[in-house]
């Protein structure tokens, strides 16, 4: 049995069986988003506070009141935070607007200059108006923006503020019944799988910590690079853009567009006469979404999946046609703990020996509860 | 302060865990957390725990009845028969090696097992416990070692 074991690996029928679960599981989490959202979260809340618990365990609390020591203490911190920073958050407030139309302003100007001066280089881009279109559609869209979009902003962020309530709130019973609920779901397998299914289960456990471990560590050294980058170009606000940006990479491609938008508008504003700067951090960005994509994502995330790089790029590609842009965040972690869950139920339900003591055993059991009943 | 959050204290001797050789240098407390690591399995006599040749995952503890070691499909020569406190499967925690020999139940039989990657995440969260757990792992198989040095005929051991 070790042999075939050993020897194990899965097969075409295994592969398409995972691929087509990992497509269906993002179109399902796409339409109870509501709940994927703080459910994500609340894991990565799981994680962060589950050492502070094992440490009260270790301390000798019981496993319910390390729990509820660990949240405390988190919810605490998390109020004085809040107490702290919301008082400067809200004077800056009623600036927000303000900052933000200057912002705008700054990008469209630098992508207007930008477009006027390859009309002037290029004929061909002088006869389409490219400048003047853009700046009519702008203009246009600005004049509409507090009507048409606000109030679907507005609703959005009402619709998904309960929802996300939500997440402190299963953390806490991640962190109370998580090891309970695994010993459960253990005392439910057959002995004779047992120990295949222990592995399943662990693998899974592992590649989700893995992953979200390896995205805690990808923002901030991403974060850093950036905010170093910003700092030495003289952009206002390093520190948090470079956050921003690094948070908006999470959705593979969108958002390292969107985060690369945001540096550039910054950037053009606080410099509106010198469009070097505005240049100089795509270019950073740039550098930064390389060093990304082949230094600090195999050494963080990558080295959790284990995946193929071709399988990788066409996973997030079908991903995104499937649930959007849920789909694309998705995507990598659903397709990590679906191969798990292929991989080994393939090799549990291709293991003849494990099936023959598992009949074994229910004769034995069979035999156990009928011996009284016979003759 | 939060002392009345804490669990009642507990001696090492009362717990059921803390009978069994491996863990028995443990205090309550560490006990506690070794538990919530723990699953617990029940078997009927003569049903098969793992076969000789099969990838090991887990360690096993003897919580009640009796576990018979021997060759694949061997039990009436048996090798070693564990009671209460005693543990196998030991070399899983180490390596992926197969398993050496075949573990089958002798009685109804109550195990505790401690999996691989359960015991790795004791060690990253809990390094001292852990290597509590590892220095009794040690003793054991040294135990076993010279065991079957004593084993050995003398002229081999001249060779």
């Amino acid at each position: 049995m070790s042999d075939q074991q050993s020897d194990y690996r899965s097969g075409p029928v295994v592969w398409a069986v995972v691929l087509a679960a990992t497509c269906l599981l993002l179109y399902l989490f796409e339409k109870v988003l509501w709940l994927v959202v703080p459910f994500i979260l609340a894991l990565i809340i799981y994680y962060l506070l589950l050492p502070i618990k094992s440490r009260l365990v270790l301390a000798g609390f019981s496993h319910d009141a390390a729990t509820g020591v660990a949240s405390s203490g988190a919810f605490i911190a998390l109020l004085l935070g809040a107490s702290l920073l919301l008082p400067g958050v809200l004077a800056e407030a009623s600036s927000w607007q303000e900052s933000a139309s200057r912002y705008v302003e700054g990008g469209l100007n630098f992508l207007t200059a930008t477009l006027l001066h390859l009309e002037q280089r290029f004929s061909l881009l002088a006869h389409a108006h490219l400048s003047s279109q853009l700046a009519g559609q702008m203009a246009a869209i600005n004049d509409d923006f507090a009507g048409k979009y606000l109030p679907g902003i507005a609703m959005t962020i009402a619709a998904w503020a309960p929802s996300l309530l939500l997440a402190p709130f299963l953390a806490f019973f991640m962190l109370r019944d998580g090891w309970r609920f695994k010993r459960f779901l253990g005392q439910a397998v057959p002995n004779a799988f047992f120990e295949r299914t222990l592995y399943l289960l662990d693998q899974v456990d592992r590649t989700g910590r893995l992953y979200f471990l390896g995205l805690m560590q990808l923002t901030v050294l991403d974060t850093l690079c950036l905010a170093g980058g910003l700092w030495l170009l003289g952009v206002s606000g390093p520190l948090l853009l470079g956050l921003l940006t690094a948070v908006l990479a999470w959705i593979p491609y969108v958002g390292s567009i969107l985060g690369c938008v945001l540096v550039v508008l910054v950037a053009a504003t606080d410099f509106p006469g010198d469009p070097a700067v505005a240049y100089g951090a795509v270019a950073l960005f740039v550098i930064v979404r390389l060093l990304d994509d082949f230094i600090f994502m195999p050494l963080t995330i990558g080295r959790s999946l284990k995946m193929h790089p071709l399988l990788t790029v066409l996973m997030i590609f079908a991903g995104g046609a499937v649930a959007g842009v849920p789909g694309l965040m998705l995507v990598l972690p659903v397709l990590g703990v679906m191969m798990v869950l292929g991989e080994t139920i393939g090799l549990v339900v291709t293991d003849p020996r494990l099936r023959a003591r598992h009949a074994y055993a229910q004769r034995l059991r069979r035999r156990a509860v009928t011996r009284d009943l016979k003759g | 302060m939060f002392g009345f959050m804490r669990g009642k204290p507990e001696a090492t001797g009362t717990h059921p865990l803390g009978k069994s050789a491996l863990l028995s240098g443990l205090r309550a407390s560490e006990l506690k957390i070794v538990e919530g690591f723990l699953h617990h399995r029940h078997y009927l006599p003569g049903e098969v725990v793992f076969d000789q040749g099969e990838e090991g995952q887990a360690l096993y503890i003897v919580l009640s009845g009796r576990v018979v070691i021997c060759q694949q499909g061997q039990v009436d020569r048996p090798i070693a028969e564990l009671g209460a406190g005693a543990f196998f499967g030991e070399l899983a925690l180490l390596d992926d090696s197969p398993r050496s020999a075949q573990a089958r139940a002798g009685d109804p039989t109550e195990l505790a097992v401690l999996f691989r990657g359960d015991f790795e995440r004791l060690m990253e969260a809990h390094a001292q416990l852990a290597s509590r757990i590892a220095i009794q792992l040690a003793r054991h198989l040294a135990q076993r070692l010279r065991n079957m040095v004593s084993l050995v005929p003398v002229e081999a051991k001249c060779q």
